[in-house]
């Protein structure tokens, strides 16, 4: 038995673009044509019945567009509604979280007067508190008043839309490390106090401290030693990382002394551990 | 001239009626527009090429305009509904185009 193979004809170069072609070639209805060929040129508008369902049909599709636009500008305001009221609801959740704070900050005084009547007046009890009051404005428990430095830093005033050029979570991050190694006792940025556990993180456009977002410019306040402070920090790297930052890339960097500075605790920290005394 | 106040009748009546779809006809609305604007074409361009016929017009106008709004709900019904009102849109878009470049070439042999 002999095997005979179909030998292909020519192929034509785009026949794997049918599809493509047909749209391209034939976009009329190929009725219109078929009709026109069966149909006398002078016959063809003998129906005259047909006129009244073109004029229906044409009627129909002004009255689709007229709809059609009617409703796109009719959803418009309840979007813009929808999202002025999701604006408000976010202004109104934040001031229940500012609420929530003001409460928490209310309580954690009440906590350290109970605390103190707690412990009553002995030797030991006296040292622990001392002790107390010596860690809690180191760790952001405490409010913390006196003087230090201001660092004011923002964008460079040329930014496009260069991220190079503004201020990013990291530089933030520099800087408050830079005030730490320099001897501030306590930080904050645009009055959110700073604790070990805080996090200086990019979400988005914004820079957020204790995840709630920051506007420009970022007004940084440390309370150390004034002495020594705004020396340390410009010989330390984040002093370096800034200087070369307003350098080369116009960012605004100043640093001014502050007589006295007041920095609220950081209401994020709470109790995680605790044991009781002489154990 | 039927065919521009038979369209400016019904775009009038549209904005004095002020006619609300029933919201499950609704996402079909703009779909159903692009196809009805594919046939209009369409059918200019064979009035221009002389084959124009009243019948074939209305028949293809309504199926056009039907098909394209049952493609999307069916889509719909199968959770691709968005890829396919693309899909649509891009078929007839091309099919516009090329009316238009014809209808283009027919008007001012350009």
């Amino acid at each position: 038995m002999r095997v005979t193979r179909d030998v292909p004809g020519p192929r034509r170069v785009d026949a794997s673009m049918d599809l493509l072609n047909q749209i391209l070639h034939a976009p009329v209805d190929p009725d219109y044509a078929r009709v026109a060929a069966g149909v006398a040129p002078g016959d063809r508008r003998h129906a005259r019945g047909h006129h009244w369902w073109l004029a229906l049909v044409l009627v129909l599709a002004g009255t689709l567009f007229a709809v059609g636009a009617l409703q796109t500008n009719r959803t418009r305001p309840v979007q813009a509604s929808e999202r002025t009221e999701l604006i408000q609801r976010i202004q109104t959740a934040e001031g229940e979280q500012d609420a929530l704070r003001r409460q928490v900050e209310d309580l954690d005084a009440q906590n350290r007067r109970l605390r103190s009547t707690a412990l009553g007046g002995d030797d030991a009890s006296k040292a622990l508190e001392t002790r107390i009051d010596q860690l809690g404005p180191l760790v952001g428990l405490a409010p913390v008043t006196g003087p230090g430095v201001v660092v004011v830093v923002d964008d460079a005033p040329t930014t496009g839309d260069d991220s190079r050029d503004q201020v990013l979570d990291l530089d933030l991050q520099v800087l408050a490390n830079g005030l730490w190694t320099s001897g501030a006792e306590a930080v904050s940025i645009n009055g959110h106090r700073l604790s070990a556990l805080t996090a200086i993180r990019g979400a988005g456009d914004a820079i957020t401290v204790d995840y709630r977002s920051l506007t420009r410019p970022y007004r940084v306040e440390a309370v150390g030693d004034p002495r020594t402070l705004q020396a340390r920090l410009a010989e330390s790297a984040a002093g370096a990382w800034w200087n070369d930052l307003s350098q080369n890339r116009g960012m605004t960097y100043q640093t001014s002394d502050a007589s006295r500075l007041v920095l609220d605790s950081d209401p994020g920290i709470t109790l995680r551990y605790a044991r009781t005394v002489g154990r | 001239m039927i065919p521009l106040v038979g369209l400016a009748v019904g775009v009038v009546l549209g904005l004095l009626l002020q006619p609300t779809l029933p919201v499950g006809l609704q996402p079909y609305l703009p779909i159903a527009i692009v196809a009805a604007l594919d046939a209009l074409f369409g059918a200019f361009r064979a009035y221009l090429e002389g084959t124009f016929t009243d019948r074939v017009f209305v028949v293809s106008f309504v199926s056009n305009v039907f098909i394209a709004a049952l493609i999307v709900w069916v889509g719909d019904q199968i959770g691709v509904g968005s890829q396919l009102s693309t899909g649509v849109v891009v078929v007839l878009g091309i099919r516009i185009f090329t009316n238009v470049a014809a209808i283009r070439r027919a008007l001012f042999h350009a």
